[in-house]
């Protein structure tokens, strides 16, 4: 038995370090920006990062400022756009980022992003608030119908975003979620690999869903459209939203549109009904390179008009 | 809970930990912790369902001391068929109420009446095809004499429940794998290395070849209208690695995980398709159930003694049987038919059993003869599996129909090149090693450095090219 078992932990040991080379140099799994939270409360990249996206095909790249893709040329006539895994889009090469289609189609202007996943619509106006200093003439902020129900403590508790309550309009910012954890699984990318593959808290996951759910049920229910009809309020009273226009996801809730338009936003109301070709990626509900280049022409259109 | 899962990872350790450390060399002991080890492995799909094997458990228990008690004939008749009934009761009424019910409001209907009973909801118990079967092997045993009743609840209830093969096979005979419940295990480290080997060519099996081609068999089944007859052919092709690499890879898991814990189950396959014909392929595909029918159908329905008809009869009768066993549909029995009209011939004209040896013995290749027969066999196989692998009747009647025309001989309209080497690769090492019991057995002669770097290149494979996790296939039969 001791033989076996000393065979076995040197075989293991063997094993490991070789599926730690493999799953490196085939890039199975995506190499992952570090995080960090700034003196403001807002969790963004530490600077100047890059790596694979899964499977190798193209780099992601966090810029000195710490977001992904690049930062422009020049800061005149700068347009920022801020949201969520779909500007930070590292699924995606740079050159299939909203500002380097936006550049192109409207030659005038600089374009700058500050993309983070999970960014919540509230969150979104702090990264604005920013951003300020740097004077852009526009700012763009993607939004979709969750972004506004994880923005409300009272409707979808989640620690590691940031948070209006309600109760008291404090803005409750987000905690990193399980640091050490991350820093393991993101270095040592075999054990990333199986967490990926074989997820341990699937049932949790479920919860989640039936948390979504319940949310979806909601969206026709009074006491959830008062919550973000506040929410839009109290964004509206807190921030200068003169030069924000809010460009909504395909499919995005008339109502709360609706209670934007009249709040004073600008608003555009993206809509992939009338393309054939799907946006997003046959497994992802992120958009491919295609559904970008088809939003930044809508956006450039209602810009431009 | 799935061999190929995280879960599995963990539990197999502490049971093997527990079962040598805690056990040792007390038989009881080690049965108690078998029996709550299976309990639990099959709990983590659906503890429900545990009252069914407990059950089944109880009832063939029992009856195996009354008929070891018993010596009145008559008595003992009733109490075989207690048992068949109780059995096969449940196996009828999870896997077949259904199908039974559908079939006989089509037939109303088809004669213009119209019948009006609903189907239920019915949930079919994991593996309860293949512990039923194992159960009344023993009552049919003890009944025919050729076992003595077991009075050791507990090692009955770790043999009912063995969790290496509680789900998806080999069907292990009471006659092999009961008593060794009763005779002391010691652990074998040649013994468990060979076990460990052989649940990594398992994995490998299942995880880079089964998974990687079902998901061109599914693309391809699933959207048959829109492609050439070449590669529905391919589709066939990809079909028959991802069964036979499923089931073979969780019989090679099983047995490994078996001779970890000191037990030896059955070969279940022997490189079917090295077959030269098809009598061949059934004395080398799921070995254990093939006996099975042989031993408990074929036989006593009078197998190949009698005259010309009963032979047609009882071979249409067990490959019917065996077909309708996989599942509650018309494809699996039209895949047993297939397979009968198949073997016929071979039987009427006395042929059935001129393949017994191995194949190019002791050569590298085989003769032209030689592969032309495993060419032809293959492909009749790869006819026959288009009705295993659809929906339904219609579904291979049109893939069939679609593949059998001139585009048969155009280029495949997919080519995932990656997946076929892999296949190839599978193909050349099964070739090589179809002597031995599994492939890699005998990778023993290599020296160590070279022996664990092939180990790690399996392992490095199934990192690389693991496939979308696919279910066992065998788990839904």
């Amino acid at each position: 038995m001791k033989k076996f078992l000393k065979n076995i932990i040197a075989f293991s040991i063997l094993a490991v370090i070789a599926g730690e080379v493999v799953v490196r140099m085939t890039h199975a799994m995506s190499d992952i920006p570090q995080r960090t939270i700034d003196k403001y409360g807002i969790q963004k990249y530490y600077p100047n990062q890059e790596g694979y996206w899964k499977g190798g095909d193209h780099k992601w790249t966090i810029n000195e400022l710490g977001w992904a893709g690049e930062l422009p040329s020049s800061y005149n006539n700068l347009i920022t756009i801020i949201g969520d895994s779909f500007i930070e889009n590292f699924m995606n090469p740079n050159e299939c980022h909203q500002s380097a289609y936006l550049e192109e189609k409207m030659e005038t202007y600089n374009f700058m992003e500050a993309g983070r996943s999970g960014v919540s619509l509230i969150e979104a106006m702090e990264i604005s608030k920013n951003m300020d200093s740097l004077q852009p003439v526009k700012t763009l902020v993607y939004v979709n119908n969750n972004d506004f129900y994880e923005s409300i403590r009272e409707v979808k508790l989640m620690e590691d975003i940031t948070q209006l309550n309600l109760k008291d309009s404090s803005i409750a910012y987000g905690k990193m979620k399980a640091p050490g954890l991350k820093k393991v699984l993101y270095t040592w990318k075999l054990l990333y690999y199986f967490y990926n593959r074989f997820p341990l808290f699937v049932q949790s996951n479920n919860t989640e869903a039936v948390i979504e759910n319940k949310v979806d049920e909601y969206e026709n229910q009074l006491k959830s459209k008062l919550e973000i009809f506040q929410l839009i309020d109290y964004i509206s009273n807190t921030y200068n939203i003169t030069k924000t226009t809010l460009v909504f996801h395909p499919n995005c809730n008339i109502e709360i549109i609706k209670k934007c338009k009249t709040a004073g936003f600008g608003v555009i109301v993206l809509d992939s009904s009338k393309d054939e070709t799907s946006w997003s990626f046959e497994y992802d509900s992120h958009w491919t390179c295609y559904g970008h280049e088809r939003a930044a022409q809508q956006v450039a259109n209602a810009l431009l008009k | 809970m799935l061999f190929n899962s995280i879960e599995f990872f963990v539990f197999l350790p502490i049971v093997f930990g527990l079962y040598w450390l805690i056990g040792g060399k007390n038989i009881k002991t080690q049965n108690l912790l078998v029996a709550m080890a299976s309990y639990v492995f099959y709990g983590w799909w659906d503890w429900r369902f545990l009252s069914l094997i407990l059950f089944s458990s109880l009832v063939d228990y029992s009856i195996g001391l009354a008929l070891g008690k018993d010596q009145k004939q008559s008595k003992r008749k009733v109490l075989l068929w207690i048992s068949i009934c109780v059995n096969l009761g449940f196996l009828g009424f999870f896997k077949y109420y259904n199908f039974f019910l559908d079939s006989l409001i089509d037939s109303f209907t088809f004669f213009g009446s119209e019948l009006s009973i609903n189907t239920l909801n019915i949930v079919l118990p994991v593996g309860i095809s293949f512990y039923t079967f194992q159960t009344l092997s023993y009552t049919i045993d003890v009944y025919n004499k050729k076992l003595e009743p077991t009075k050791d609840f507990v090692g009955f209830m770790a043999f009912v429940s063995f969790f290496p093969q509680l789900v998806a096979g080999p069907i292990e005979r009471a006659t092999n794998l009961l008593p060794q419940f009763s005779i002391e295990r010691k652990f074998d480290y040649k013994n468990a290395v060979d076990g460990l080997r052989q649940v990594l060519w398992g994995l490998f099996k299942k995880v880079v070849i089964a998974d990687n081609c079902a998901k061109y068999a599914n693309i391809i089944f699933n959207n048959h209208t829109e492609y050439n007859g070449s590669t529905l052919l391919l589709g066939a092709f990809f079909f028959a690695f991802q069964i036979y690499c499923d089931f073979s890879g969780y019989s090679d898991i099983a047995i490994g995980i078996s001779r970890l814990f000191g037990f030896n189950l059955k070969r279940n396959f022997a490189f079917p398709y090295f077959s030269r014909d098809i009598a061949e392929f059934w004395r080398r595909w799921h070995i254990s159930l093939s006996t099975w029918f042989r031993d408990y159908l074929y036989i006593p329905l009078g197998g190949s003694r009698g005259g010309t008809s009963m032979k047609i009869r009882n071979t249409f009768i067990i490959f019917i049987v065996s077909g309708f066993w996989h599942g509650a549909n018309w494809t699996f029995v039209i895949w047993g038919a297939l397979n009968a009209i198949y073997f016929l011939p071979l039987l009427l004209a006395n042929k059935n059993r001129i393949n017994t040896n191995l194949v190019a013995e002791g050569k590298y290749f085989p003769s032209l003869k030689e592969l032309r027969q495993m060419a032809i066999t293959f492909f009749l196989t790869l006819v026959a599996w288009v009705f295993f692998r659809a929906d339904n009747v219609t579904h291979a009647l049109s893939y069939l129909n679609d593949m059998f025309t001139l585009s048969l001989f155009s280029w495949v309209e997919i080519f995932p090149s990656t997946i076929l080497a892999l296949v190839l690769f599978f193909i050349g090492v099964e070739w090589l090693g179809r002597a031995n019991e599994y492939a890699i057995e005998k990778v023993g002669f290599m020296k160590k450095p070279i022996r664990w770097a092939f180990y790690v290149l399996l392992i490095i494979l199934m990192f690389a090219f693991t496939g979308e996790e696919q279910q066992f296939i065998y788990f839904q039969f």
